[in-house]
């Protein structure tokens, strides 16, 4: 690249649709069926990105012949799981009734484009779910699930983007008209002009350290998921709900995957005894909860030299053997099982360790039913609005409903008149591409990680948040001026850990101002649960470059 | 480190270029053996192996401190 001069391309739409996941992928189809001009831009490539690149196996529904005609009832049952509880706390009731109205249809939208939803001729549910409670997870075979979402979306003449970075919002005083990115492989920069933005850009995966110390790419969930939608989001003004709420999964210790309801098996300690009380012998119906109730247990066991815990499918009929290798495939699974069997490690006879994974924070863009957030024509579906597959699937239906049905009668943006932002930004990432000397992204990542875990970590305080937050900043600050990108795969992942540095900051703010002990935000400061905090959350939004704070009633 | 490329079966199609969102092959040339430029950044889902056509062209291996840990015998 000469002088740093990026080429810059524009592209004009309709809808544009930030990441190609499930959520993203499913409002496009249904923007273009409606149709609307349609693009998604995806850093990665459609059919393997996002978490579920590689597929899933369970999907929360709501089916009425299995579950019975109350709804209501449904919902109430759901959130007494731990998982969805923590999953859906910053979503309010009216989006949860929303998506689960919905959830049926879509599962019988997939099944009938050919992602499997049913097993064996009959809605499957299992995991996720206490012993003789409601089960709200249906199976499915999700293996080429991206590639069939993937195919479906140039059905309906939906232009992919793949190797598009977009990284910020453009936006007049109404609301959003566009967005810019950069490709990944070219020395280009795509400016994109459209009349509605949804964003679909997942979890924040990358802000806390991973299982393996100085291995990146061993984070639990998806290395590239950076909270890009998140961030620029909050740039842009949108509120966001909940930064400070962290949350842990457990799955095989190191070999970090996701998926730990697929296993059919019993959580125990060194000495064969069941870490937690409620299942004493391989269930394919009901995996062993104690992971949903205590995932950081597994952490603590070590930690107090009680010793390792391991997932011990011991005792398995052959039958729920083949069941649960069939969803472990299903739910992406093909490298641990390739590993299995390289290592002669047969889950028959062989416990294998599980650990506790990295926190990764929730801090969701508010949504209302219709998936609109706080800036007009800006939705949100997906991970980063909703979690799960269901929520994603069904909310990125209706996200591209929305967005298309509000296209129809917005006014052509004028995304010249953001030139001042465009050049800003391309001036912001040229320098990146140019410097010489510095630090790279992967220098900034590790040390953004280490504060967030030192001081934002398993424990908080006001000393320690507040000294972390100001080592955020000066991070920040030096990075801005000083990281360097040697070619544009780096430039993406200087871009990426800038988002994480706004989140990383964003986490610090929002950890202080929640004074109480509440799931795994740990304040030895503050030791108790506050019940005034109850059904409450913890809004946050940039008013002329300051985030402002404000607790509101989530109903 | 992963994924290991077969150059003997390799046809250079590409594909496994073309799927990976991690774009561990950056800067590859099409027709040609991929080239693993960024192998730390491998996340080891098996995608490229799952797509490439060619049986046995690409496998992905497993890094040492990322090996499962379990109980019972060796081998």
């Amino acid at each position: 690249m000469e002088n740093g001069a990026l080429s810059e391309e524009l592209i004009q739409t309709d809808v544009l649709c930030i990441g190609g996941g499930i959520a993203g992928l499913m409002a496009a189809i249904r923007a273009g069926e409606l149709g609307a001009k349609v693009v998604v831009a995806e850093k990665g490539n459609t059919l393997h990105s996002g978490r579920g690149r590689a597929g899933n196996d369970h999907f929360w529904c709501y089916i009425p012949e299995v579950h019975g005609a109350d709804m209501e009832l449904f919902l109430k049952d759901c959130l007494k799981g731990p998982k969805l509880k923590l999953m859906q706390a910053g979503t309010s009731m009216s989006v949860l009734r929303t998506f689960l109205e919905k959830s049926f249809d879509i599962v019988k939208l997939w099944d009938s484009w050919g992602i499997p939803m049913k097993y064996q001729g009959r809605w499957e549910f299992a995991g996720h779910s206490f012993h003789g409670d409601v089960l709200t997870h249906l199976k499915y075979e999700g293996l080429k699930q991206k590639t069939v979402l993937t195919e479906r979306a140039m059905e309906k003449k939906v232009e992919i983007m793949n190797r598009v970075m977009i990284f910020d919002l453009l936006r007049n005083k109404d609301g959003v008209i566009g967005a810019i990115g950069i490709h990944t492989r070219e020395d280009k920069i795509i400016v994109l002009q459209a009349k509605a933005v949804i964003l679909g850009t997942g979890f924040v995966d990358r802000l806390y350290p991973p299982s393996v110390p100085g291995w990146l790419a061993s984070v639990a969930g998806s290395l590239t998921l950076t909270g890009d939608g998140r961030a620029m989001t909050y740039r842009a003004g949108a509120e966001l709900v909940g930064p400070e709420i962290p949350r842990r999964h457990v799955g095989p210790r190191y070999f970090a995957r996701y998926g730990q309801a697929t296993w059919v098996g019993v959580l125990r300690d060194t000495h064969g005894k069941p870490i937690g009380p409620y299942v004493t012998k391989p269930d394919k119906r009901y995996g062993d909860m104690t992971p949903e109730v205590k995932g950081v247990l597994l952490e603590d066991y070590m930690k107090s030299g009680k010793g390792p815990a391991y997932m011990d499918c011991r005792g398995i009929s052959d039958e729920d053997y083949e069941y649960m290798m069939h969803w472990l495939v299903h739910e992406g699974n093909s490298s641990l099982i390739d590993h299995m069997k390289e290592e002669g490690i047969d889950l028959r006879k062989n416990p294998v360790e599980f650990g506790t994974y990295q926190m990764v924070p929730e801090g969701k863009i508010w949504i209302n039913e219709k998936a609109e957030t706080s800036i007009k024509g800006l939705y949100a579906a997906g991970d980063e609005s909703m979690g799960g597959i269901g929520p994603s699937a069904s909310y990125g239906w209706i996200a591209g409903e929305s967005a298309a049905t509000y296209a129809k009668e917005a006014p052509a943006p004028k995304i010249e008149k953001t030139r001042a932002e465009i050049e800003e930004r391309k001036n912001l990432v040229g320098e990146m591409r140019t410097r010489k000397q510095g630090p790279d992204w992967k220098e900034a990542n590790i040390a953004l990680q280490q504060i967030m875990q030192d001081y934002a970590g398993p424990v908080r305080s006001e000393v320690l948040l507040e000294a972390g937050l100001s080592y955020v900043q000066r991070l920040k600050k030096k990075v801005a001026t000083t990281m360097v990108a040697q070619n544009q795969w780096e430039l993406t992942r200087c871009l990426e850990t800038l988002n994480l540095l706004d989140l990383g900051e964003l986490v610090f703010i929002a950890a202080n101002e929640r004074k109480e002990t509440r799931g795994l935000h740990n304040r030895p400061d503050y030791p108790l649960t506050d019940p005034m905090l109850e059904g409450k959350g913890l809004f946050v939004k940039q008013v002329r470059g300051e985030p402002v704070l404000e607790w509101r009633k989530i109903a | 480190m992963p994924p290991i490329i077969d150059p003997t079966k390799c046809t250079g199609c590409g594909v496994c270029v073309d799927v990976c969102s991690e774009d561990v092959f950056f800067g590859s040339k099409k027709g040609k053996v991929p080239v693993v430029t960024y192998p730390e950044f491998c996340v080891h889902f098996n995608c490229c192996a799952y797509e490439c056509p060619e049986e046995g062209a690409i496998k992905v291996r497993i890094p040492l401190p990322l090996q499962l840990l379990y109980k019972g015998g060796d081998r």
